[in-house]
């Protein structure tokens, strides 16, 4: 589904990327765990083809993502604020995602009917623009904007951020249930452990930009995780 | 305490992303303010001189006096438009142990500092020194001056108060607007002269300075009137001015049928609709429409290179300050933008038939201005066709060197946030190329050759529209990276 290969991306001399190999395959779902600054929005942004690499490619389902917008049909992304249009209503925004990958309103309401315990009646017919909406609010929004057209690829920078206890635990179910009803490629960073694992089958540490750790999930995972990251 | 405020204001405002723009646009800023401050400084000191030319037998400071009042009003108005309300730089000091007194007159006494209160200054002051002082010597005359500043920031607390009040009672602001139009309309009628009650006021104050009381006591209600409103009102959401209204999502069903396009362009719409500085943008391009009123007589009418200028402009103006920002409108979202389905030809596409929609229009518009003229049919058909054949492109072709992020918050008079020079180098060719077209045939005396040059450019970039738009779009892929980047940059 996704090689990246030789990627790195340098600011001012600083080695911010530098992940010589990583293939994904269809269906798998990687958590992406490191501090802050380990550069996992910046990996993001080059597999989505936000900022251009320094050196290396990305290629997904083996076409480099710069050279051609073959990508943009199944993938799906929600990475920060910047990724919502924000003078519109959610229900406009939808619309608009929606009509992009040719779906019908029917469609729409259908594909938002597993988002709804997420929701929690907060989101829709709220009549008012997403710019005013909490921020967690806006984040439920993004998730499900990015999954509105079943995307065979699924790309979230902390998704669990900003969400309460209650939303976290829903949008994990969800998460887990797009990947085993729907066989999702999912990449997924988060800072809660305990929450990544559940969602992901594989989990890579990434810090300072290197790629220190590629791991299946199993009953240790947790343990060795907070063992990592114990200093 | 009030001090440690007011130098993090000087600090805010210092480090603001207006002065740290680049050489170039601080330049032309300073060149603005030296012209307008020496404007305002030439006329202080020779005002005097002037109203003894046009009115010989009065007495100037009678005739400067007769005209205070229109000031004050018309400077209400202009303060309407363009004040700027104080207000949430208060937010992170409402947790902290800091009384709310301090924050209010924190609040109130920042607003004493605006240009609106210091220009004029530039020259009540000059006009003191020149007529007031030599008539009525220096001790009155300060407290003339004194009379002036204290109804200059009389009109800045009353107008913040109204203001301020819009959102909550707008039924106040109408009554005051009423109030001042009334004003206006019965000193044009005659039944009550502004300038004799001004006069008469002012003329006073020089002769009983005791009366100096007057405008002071006036300042210190109208400070106290927003003092108490400001008091019980600091709760953020209550201090915002905007007040929160239910929107209603909507669909414009007609543009859909065009598919991909059609949303992009509702998008747009949407864009520019629900955005403040967007929407100001364009309501100032509608005023260039009223160009012909200024141009379309005598001695110009005989040229032919001030007529062409002023057709580019009146069908363009809107094309022109809304394309100077491309595509800094989207600049919150490109990276949605560019991780949708929507290939960079598409997007400035939608942009193109936009332009050529909003261009066609301000065409019609001032179609009847051709009754003045045959000629002026002409020259504005050309503008029309090199507008949307020629400019158009160019605008794309500078757009990929917009980097900087856009704050569609606020409006656009005197707004220089996301303003690079590189705005005012491209203004430049969109009106000179042209008219360099123009020049050679206007000095061979053969200007309908020259206008039929410059339409049939126009005509041949209509004709490779597609082509065109294809080369755009690969300009502009080229430089998607570096526009992403500074978009993410917020200032």
């Amino acid at each position: 589904m996704l090689t990246v290969k030789d990627l790195q991306k340098v600011y001012n001399g600083t080695v911010v990327v530098n992940i010589p190999e990583l293939t994904i395959q269809a269906g798998e779902a990687i958590g992406l765990v490191g501090n802050n600054g380990a550069g996992k929005t910046t990996l993001f942004r080059l597999i989505l083809d936000l900022i251009r690499p320094t050196k290396g490619e990305v290629y997904a389902k083996d076409v480099n993502v710069a050279k051609s917008e073959d990508w943009k049909a199944y993938t799906g992304s929600h990475l920060d604020e910047g990724f919502l249009i924000d003078y519109l209503t959610a229900e406009e925004y939808f619309k608009f995602i929606g009509d992009l990958h040719g779906l019908s309103d029917g469609d729409i309401t259908e594909r938002l009917l597993p988002f709804m315990d997420l929701f929690n009646d907060e989101i829709l017919n709220q009549r008012k623009y997403i710019r005013d909406f909490s921020k967690g609010n806006q984040k439920k929004i993004g998730i499900a904007a990015a999954a509105l057209s079943n995307p065979e690829l699924l790309i979230l920078d902390e998704p669990f951020a900003n969400l309460d206890p209650s939303s976290q635990i829903r949008l994990k179910n969800l998460l887990r249930h797009l990947r085993d009803q729907k066989r999702m490629t999912m990449l997924i960073s988060s800072h809660d452990l305990s929450h990544v694992i559940e969602v992901c089958e594989r989990i890579l540490i990434l810090e300072k930009g290197q790629l220190v750790q590629d791991m299946q999930t199993n009953e240790n995972t947790l343990r060795e995780l907070e063992t990592y990251f114990t200093v | 305490m009030l001090l440690t405020l007011l130098t993090h204001q000087w600090k805010a405002d210092v480090r603001s992303s207006v002065f740290q723009k680049g050489l170039a646009l601080n330049i032309i800023m300073g060149l603005l303010i030296l012209y307008f401050g020496g404007i305002f400084l030439f006329l202080g000191f020779h005002i005097d001189d002037i109203l003894l030319k046009v009115f010989p037998s009065q007495d100037p400071v009678a005739v400067f006096n007769g005209g205070m009042l229109y000031y004050f009003l018309m400077d209400l108005f202009f303060r309407f438009m363009l004040q700027e309300m104080p207000v949430l730089a208060v937010q992170p000091y409402l947790h902290l142990p800091v009384g709310k007194n301090k924050l209010v007159h924190f609040v109130l006494v920042k607003s004493v500092f605006s240009f609106l209160n210091v220009l004029p200054l530039l020259f009540m002051v000059p006009f003191m020194v020149s007529a007031v002082v030599p008539a009525y010597g220096v001790g009155i005359a300060l407290v003339w001056l004194l009379a002036l500043v204290a109804l200059t920031l009389c009109n800045n607390f009353v107008l913040l108060y109204f203001k301020r009040q819009l959102a909550a009672k707008p039924l106040y602001t109408l009554a005051f607007g009423v109030v001042v139009s009334a004003l206006m309309l019965l000193d044009y009628f005659d039944l009550l002269s502004l300038n004799v009650a001004s006069r008469a006021a002012f003329g006073q104050l020089l002769l009983q300075p005791w009366l100096v009381a007057v405008p002071l006591l006036l300042v210190a209600v109208a400070y106290t009137f927003n003092f108490r409103f400001l008091k019980e009102h600091t709760y953020p959401e209550e201090l915002q001015v905007r007040k929160a209204t239910k929107v209603s999502g909507s669909n414009i069903a007609f543009l859909s049928r065009f598919g991909e396009i059609g949303k992009l362009i509702e998008l747009e719409l949407k864009l520019i609709w629900r955005n403040k500085r967007p929407k100001s943008t364009l309501f100032t391009a509608a005023f260039i429409l009223f160009y012909g009123m200024l141009f379309y007589k005598e001695p110009y009418m005989d040229g032919y290179a001030m007529l062409i200028f002023v057709g580019l402009m009146m069908t363009g103006m809107a094309m022109f300050s809304y394309g100077q920002f491309v595509p800094g409108w989207q600049s919150t979202h490109f990276d949605a933008l560019l991780t949708q389905r929507i290939s960079i030809y598409q997007f400035l596409k939608a942009k193109y038939w936009m332009f050529l929609a909003v261009t066609l229009f301000a065409y019609l518009v001032t179609l009847p201005y051709g009754l003045l003229g045959y000629k002026i049919l002409i020259i504005n058909t050309v503008a029309l066709l090199y507008n949307i054949g020629v400019n158009v492109f160019i605008i794309f072709y500078f757009s990929a060197y917009n980097t900087s992020r856009l704050d569609l918050s606020r409006g656009s008079a005197f707004n220089w946030q996301g303003v690079g020079a590189s705005k005012f180098v491209m203004m430049l060719p969109l009106i000179i190329i042209p008219l360099l077209i123009y020049m050679p045939f206007g000095l061979m005396d053969v200007p309908y050759v020259g206008l039929a040059t410059i339409g049939g450019l126009g005509l041949l970039g209509l004709i490779f529209q597609k082509q065109l738009l294809q080369w755009s779009a690969r300009w502009f892929r080229k430089h998607k990276y570096k526009l992403a980047t500074g978009f993410r940059q917020s200032e």
